[in-house]
């Protein structure tokens, strides 16, 4: 029946075709009718060469893009332009238009591969999983269930992140941490502590309502799709104004650049803030009504004058008053931001910063405004909701008595039972993060000076350590991280290609490489940064002996079985038991994500709908995401979370309060009572707490649809207010704090960084140290040694640590090289020109006594970059300080796996300082100096920097 | 009307994703060092800074064809200019003859390039022209770049339609007022 009824359509499809083609030639360019020409032509083409065109989702940014896969006999044989597809529209940059050549490259990992004696031997699946289980047992059994470190995925569809985060929750460990601990976790933080939620507000396509728009990072190359609706709003007349250290390609573009220091986003944002108030710029309405503390945060933020801030961060004060007044006079104005803001000690306020200045504009909570983070892989977001974290459950449950209970119950397990498995009072405790991981490693070791006397918060040091689609150049301090994969007994690295994790260890064995199969080789969920779920399909199957991450995982659970009984039934009782090749994604989301993410909303996007609107796509308007007609009627693309129920449309825009919740409204979130100091935390314009159904808080409650709270129009997390004075937090209105590192010795004596004690005894299980670094840098005169402010970034060909991009033929042919952007004069006062071989200096790792850090990269010289700063790419990995590595990259079937072009990791040489509230790592403000290759050695270096190494230890 | 690419270089700056590049090489299988569409950059870190991409302009009086000693290099009825491979010597004359670089050769033999001349084909020929059958391949011209490109400040289609095009961005310009914001600094 079902095969007739295909046939029939495809004949219809032909028919129907045909028809269009002979219109396309009379109009075929005329508007509207030119793209489905378009749209149409391509159809036909495929099936004239018998290629199927296979809707799937871009694998790299979070824009979230549709590629139409061009398979043809099994083979990923091109890409086409997904034209209905009402995010990108057809849209490319160069990394999802030569998205098969990763999927296709000779480079991947073709077999489960094992280090002994120095070479790479082939071994198979069962044994791999065999060994590993094995030796994950014995760890157990000898030190503990924490003496595992998982490094999970935001590359995985959200099934798969889920189950990574269930997977370590029944091994009974909180160490388990992904990219989102170093890319949005002060997001989350900063927005989540000011309106309750720590994402996007709003999406790409709502971009273009935006009358200003306000960059604080560099979409056109981070996120160059999001361009479509950035040129659409500039079209209506919008101004752009770009805040970036660097002249970027996003402010060649922009109608006025902010180039500001790295490291002062806090000064520039109160600068901008000052003006608006003083001129009474400010939404005074929307201040009374929907927010808390503006008073509080105005006594802050008035002692930061133009002049003052001028100052700090080096924009002349006539910039700062006109980009007030030009964000004062385009309303709404959208604000974006990326990593430029995030990785900083104070990436927490930052972002509290850029949310308390839309709420001072009123520009927050409506189509056009927002606080946009625009995040960094295509399924951060999603693996965020899923908590791939060491300090939460699922849905931002955190780690309470109560989180764990309410999981336990959508897992079907008891409580008592998964308590066992953690180590005495370890169940609550937050774990090891991406950022520091390394020195649950090394702690008590003899492996640098000063190792020794690292302290953790666990009884024994990391033995295991899983790197599962993870990028290690993307990770700060290369140096003791190299040194944590040499010290721990086993390294199981899991990824479609040798990530440089396989690479970088000095050791003759110890490693395992299980070739995992790219995103387009299996399927599931994703979520984009504006919140929107979108199911991507499989493309073809796994190439050579890879398998898809969750039949990895799932065999994993069945490998450890055999030493702990019990564990696969346990591990999956909702799916039947079946094997792990028989569990589909459809499962794990339909029966457990939507059942228990209630916290986020992520209930009503269940496989089903998520497959009916791809199917139905040409439904959904490209201005504001919306169906109109067709089976998926007033639904929005996505149905981004908080989706109340299976009815619910999703809620594109975040805090909207103007229209129903039935249609997408929300509010600001009632977290922190509500109450505080006698003034109410409850919206003015129609407050309602956090909705209790029978008896049960909303997000702990897994039986209700939420159908009578909504049609009453009542929010479940209820209709609170935002907050410009966060009193938990340790600066309740943001402050400038000079960074750990800086080159304004003078500044840090009025703007100091936190002290120690701030980061408590233990902070994530590790120590952190703050202020005694900065007086010790100051003290030595470290900013004379290292004059030049070292900033990280992308390339726009590049995503990442780089494997996949890397060992792309045409990515790679597109940009081959890692270099160092320094601004001409200070390359002419150092001997340095364009082309030549430098060393990036910088004082990291002398604080555990080992050498400075030293990366070998080419100079480019460009007035990109301001005198007194450099700038690097972070994408690159096989070369460690000079060395390269590419000669141990396997040889498989005659060919190396190692990728196409490789240099040096930028990160080797990244400041210390971590972000007070989630340990997010300094990548974007540090210090360092550039001296030419020839003129280079460590000792005569080390002897200049013998000062400062003695005060930083 | 001839089919025609053009480049705004007013309102829809292009930012150099290099989506043209990349969907090009990918989608007519070009080799290492053959490029039929790049994007160049002036006053590079500067105020000013211009990304443009260069593709072949389909000249309506080629002056590629017109040096071409074989007769390789012709133009479609719909001004599409292509190269018989079959009859190319890969002299090169046409690379000297084109004021905007789009001929291109394979990288590789004693002067860093070989082969037949290549160029842009509006996408209707991949780099090998021929398939297994020894057929020549022609597809719709539709050109990827122009499709994929962000910020569509690359445009393709007849050159009529590109105009309205841009008029109708001047247009929006003039209406908010900030016509002016094209040509000056803002």
């Amino acid at each position: 029946m079902s095969f007739s009824f295909r046939l029939s359509r495809r004949n219809f499809m032909k028919l129907s075709a045909a028809t269009v083609a002979v219109a396309a030639g009379l109009i075929k360019y005329r508007k509207q009718i030119f793209k489905k020409a378009e749209a149409q032509q391509i159809q036909e083409e495929a099936e004239k060469e018998d290629v199927k065109l296979v809707k799937t989702i871009c694998t790299f940014c979070a824009v979230g893009c549709g590629i139409l896969a061009k398979v043809k006999n099994g083979q990923f044989i091109g890409i086409e332009p997904w034209v209905n597809h009402p995010i990108n529209g057809g849209k490319l940059c160069c990394k999802g238009a030569s998205i098969n050549h990763t999927v296709t490259s000779p480079k991947r990992l073709k077999y489960p591969l094992i280090k002994r004696n120095g070479k790479w031997e082939k071994i198979s699946w069962e044994e791999a999983l065999d060994i590993i289980a094995k030796k994950m047992m014995e760890v157990r059994r000898k030190y503990g269930p924490d003496s595992i470190f998982f490094a999970g995925s935001a590359k995985v569809s959200n099934e798969m992140a889920y189950l990574q985060r269930k997977f370590m929750a029944f091994w009974g460990s909180n160490n388990i941490d992904h990219q989102a601990r170093i890319c949005h976790s002060t997001t989350v933080a900063g927005l989540g502590n000011t309106w309750g939620y720590g994402a996007m507000t709003n999406n790409f396509n709502d971009i273009q309502n935006a009358k200003s728009i306000f960059f604080l990072s560099n979409p056109a190359e981070a996120h160059p799709v999001s361009f479509r609706y950035i040129y659409e709003a500039k079209k209506r007349g919008a101004v752009l104004i770009c805040a970036d250290p660097r002249f970027s390609r996003t402010a060649a573009v922009s109608d006025l650049h902010l180039q500001f220091r790295s490291g002062t986003d806090i000064p520039l944002i109160w600068g901008i803030c000052h003006e608006i108030i003083k001129n009474g710029w400010y939404d005074e309405e929307f201040i009374k009504q929907r927010t808390y503390g503006f008073e509080k945060a105005k006594e802050i933020i008035m002692q930061y004058p133009p002049e003052v801030v001028e100052d700090i961060t080096g924009v002349p004060a006539e910039k700062i008053r006109k980009a007030a007044y030009l964000l004062a006079h385009n309303r709404p104005g959208t604000l974006q931001y990326a990593m430029g803001a995030t990785q900083h000690e104070v990436g927490t306020h930052n972002i509290r910063s850029f949310a308390i200045l839309q709420l001072l504009l009123g520009n927050a909570a409506k189509p056009g405004g927002g606080v946009n983070a625009f995040r960094g892989h295509d399924n951060v977001q999603g693996a965020t909701d899923m908590c791939v974290l060491s300090h939460s459950l699922p849905s931002y449950y955190g780690l309470s008595e109560k989180a764990w209970k309410h999981w336990c119950k959508v897992w079907n397990v008891d409580y008592e039972w998964l308590k066992g498995r953690f180590a005495e009072g370890m169940m609550t405790e937050k774990g090891f993060t991406m950022s520091r991981f390394a020195v649950g490693a090394v702690a008590g070791t003899d492996a640098f000076p000063e190792t020794k006397n690292m302290k953790i918060k666990q009884p024994a040091p990391i033995k295991i350590i899983f790197w599962w689609g993870h990028s290690t150049p993307s990770i700060g301090d290369t140096k003791l991280v190299k040194k944590a994969f040499e010290t721990v007994d086993l390294l199981v690295v899991v990824d479609p290609f040798v990530e440089t994790a396989a690479v970088l260890a000095d050791r003759p064995d110890g490693i395992i490489l299980l070739p995992a199969a790219t995103e387009l080789e299996g399927s599931g969920s994703v979520t984009n940064s504006g919140r929107q779920v979108q199911w991507r399909n499989k493309v073809i199957d796994p190439l050579y002996d890879s398998k898809e991450d969750m039949w990895i995982l799932l065999s994993l659970v069945k490998a450890l079985d055999k030493y702990d009984p019990g564990i696969y039934e346990k591990f999956t009782v909702n799916f039947g038991n079946k094997p792990p090749e028989q569990i589909t994604p459809e499962e794990v989301l339909d029966k457990e994500i939507t059942v228990g993410s209630r916290a986020i909303g992520m209930i009503g996007q269940k496989s089903w709908r998520l497959k009916r609107q791809q199917e139905y796509d040409y439904t959904f308007s490209s201005k504001d995401c919306k169906a109109y007609g067709g089976p998926c009627d007033g639904e929005y693309w996505g149905l981004p979370w908080p989706c109340w129920n299976e009815q619910h449309p999703g809620t594109p825009i975040l805090y909207r309060n103007d229209i129903p919740v039935w249609e997408g409204g929300h509010d600001f979130r009632v977290k922190w009572g509500t109450t505080h100091d006698g003034e109410s935390l409850l919206s003015g314009v129609n407050g309602q707490d956090q909705v209790k159904i029978d008896g049960v808080l909303w997000l702990y409650n897994l039986e209700t649809d939420y159908k009578e709270v909504l049609d009453k129009n009542m929010v479940p997390s209820g209709r609170g207010r935002a907050r410009f004075y966060a009193w938990n937090l340790r600066d309740p209105v943001p402050v400038h704090r000079e960074p750990v590192w800086t080159v304004r010795p003078d500044l840090a004596k009025k703007y100091p960084i936190y002290d120690d004690s701030d980061y408590g005894e233990f902070h994530y299980r590790v120590q952190i140290k703050a202020k005694s670094w900065q007086d010790a840098f100051i003290n030595a005169n470290g900013n004379k040694i290292f004059p030049l402010i070292y900033t990280t970034g992308r390339q726009v060909e590049h995503q990442g640590g780089g494997a996949e991009t890397r060992a792309n033929k045409i990515l790679a042919e597109l940009q081959p090289n890692m270099y160092v952007e320094i601004n001409p004069k200070d390359a002419n006062d150092r001997g340095i020109r364009d082309g030549d071989t430098v060393v990036v200096v910088s004082p990291r790792g002398l604080e555990y006594g080992a050498e400075v850090a030293h990366i070998y990269v080419k100079a480019r010289v460009t007035h990109a970059v301001p005198p007194g700063q450099v700038f690097m790419p972070f994408h690159w990995g096989g070369v460690f300080q000079g060395k390269s590595y590419i000669n141990r990259y396997p040889v498989v079937d005659n060919e190396s796996l190692a990728p196409y072009v490789y240099g040096e990791c930028a990160n080797t040489a990244n400041p210390v300082g971590w972000d007070q509230v989630t340990q997010m790592q300094n990548t974007k403000a540090g210090v360092c100096e550039v001296i030419r290759a020839d003129k280079f050695n460590v000792e005569g270096f080390m002897a200049k920097v013998k000062n400062l190494a003695k005060a930083l230890r | 009307m001839p089919l025609k690419f053009l480049v705004d270089t007013h309102s829809n700056k292009c930012i150099k994703d290099k989506g043209c590049e990349a969907i090009c090489k990918n989608y007519n299988n070009l080799p290492e060092g053959v490029y039929r569409i790049r994007v160049i950059t002036i006053n590079e870190g500067k105020p000013g800074q211009l990304n443009i991409p260069m593709p072949c302009l389909h000249c309506n009086n080629p002056p590629c064809m017109k040096v071409c000693p074989t007769k390789a290099i012709y133009k479609r009825e719909d001004g599409i200019v292509l190269v018989n491979k079959d009859i190319c010597i890969g002299c090169g004359y046409c690379a000297f003859a084109c004021p905007f670089g789009a001929p291109q050769f394979e990288k590789g033999g004693a002067f860093g390039s070989k082969g037949k001349m290549d160029k842009c084909t509006f996408c209707v020929e991949p780099y090998n022209q021929k398939d297994e059958k020894g057929n020549r391949i022609e597809r719709e011209p539709i050109p990827r770049c122009a499709m994929v490109c962000a910020t569509e400040c690359l445009l393709a289609g007849e050159q009529s339609e590109i105009s309205r095009k841009l008029r109708e961005r001047v247009g929006e310009y003039l209406a908010t007022g900030r016509l002016e914001s094209i040509f000056l600094n803002y």
